[in-house]
């Protein structure tokens, strides 16, 4: 499972812990999750979506997920 | 599964960041070891011990109390190392702790099942064979422990390296 967790905290600013805390894991969990070595399950996966307040399939996906700034730039040009 | 807003004092000493040394791989598996090791010992001296005629001796319970006793220490480190997850409270785990903490019950199922039937006939084979009670009471004793650490051993030689930040 391929997943934004990282980019998403980096653009809003939250630390691991803030978002373990938000969403009832503890931070490692967080960065194993991260680093693609979890896969969550379906309850985490959407209290971590809930949180950034993006639907679930921006966050997680099966499929490697463009980045954010080539998905502007399409959006953009 | 989320983690309990109220954490026991044994699941926060066990997440304390001042015991974070203790998780990395290299120290796991030293551990792992050296628990293995010391276990090896004390079979192969209880074993030694029975194949004497003197038995149970001042000597054997001095090896065993020391032996017991470093242990004491080595088991600490370990279970530092893997969060303690197999001795805390299950609601203080979240989703990956207990999956993990499964994973290893499952993988050392089978050799668990092995070293307590080992225990068992261990024992009566001591028995059996040289009429040491004491002895044969060691024996299986270290048998049914070391079948009771093998799903810590095997969490903590395989469990992944944590993230740095986290």
């Amino acid at each position: 499972m391929h997943d934004r967790i990282a980019v998403l905290r980096a653009d809003r600013g939250v630390s691991r812990k803030e978002l373990a805390d938000a969403v009832g894991v503890h931070p490692q969990t967080i960065g194993y999750v991260e680093r693609g070595e979890y896969s969550p399950s379906l309850a985490l996966a959407l209290r971590i979506a809930r949180f950034f307040e993006l639907p679930v399939e921006a966050v997680f996906s099966l499929d490697p997920l463009p980045s954010l700034s080539q998905e502007l730039l399409r959006r953009t040009s | 599964m989320s983690t309990s807003p109220d954490q026991t004092y044994l699941a926060r000493t066990f997440d304390d960041d001042r015991y974070a040394w203790a998780r990395g791989r290299r120290v796991r598996r030293r551990a792992v070891l050296a628990e293995a090791a010391l276990l090896a010992a004390l079979v192969a001296v209880t074993v030694a011990a029975a194949t004497t005629s003197a038995g149970w001796t001042t000597s054997f319970f001095v090896v065993w109390t020391v032996g017991m006793l470093g242990f004491i220490p080595l088991h600490s480190v370990l279970n530092l190392g893997i969060r303690g997850v197999f001795d805390r409270d299950g609601r203080s785990l979240d989703e990956h702790q207990q999956r993990l903490r499964d994973r290893s019950f499952v993988a050392v199922a089978w050799p668990t099942t092995a070293l307590h039937f080992s225990a068992f006939t261990g024992a009566v084979a001591v028995v059996a064979l040289t009429g040491h009670v004491a002895l044969a009471l060691c024996l299986g004793f270290l048998l049914w422990f070391a079948a009771g650490l093998l799903a810590y051993w095997h969490l903590a030689w395989t469990a992944p390296d944590e993230p740095d930040d986290a």
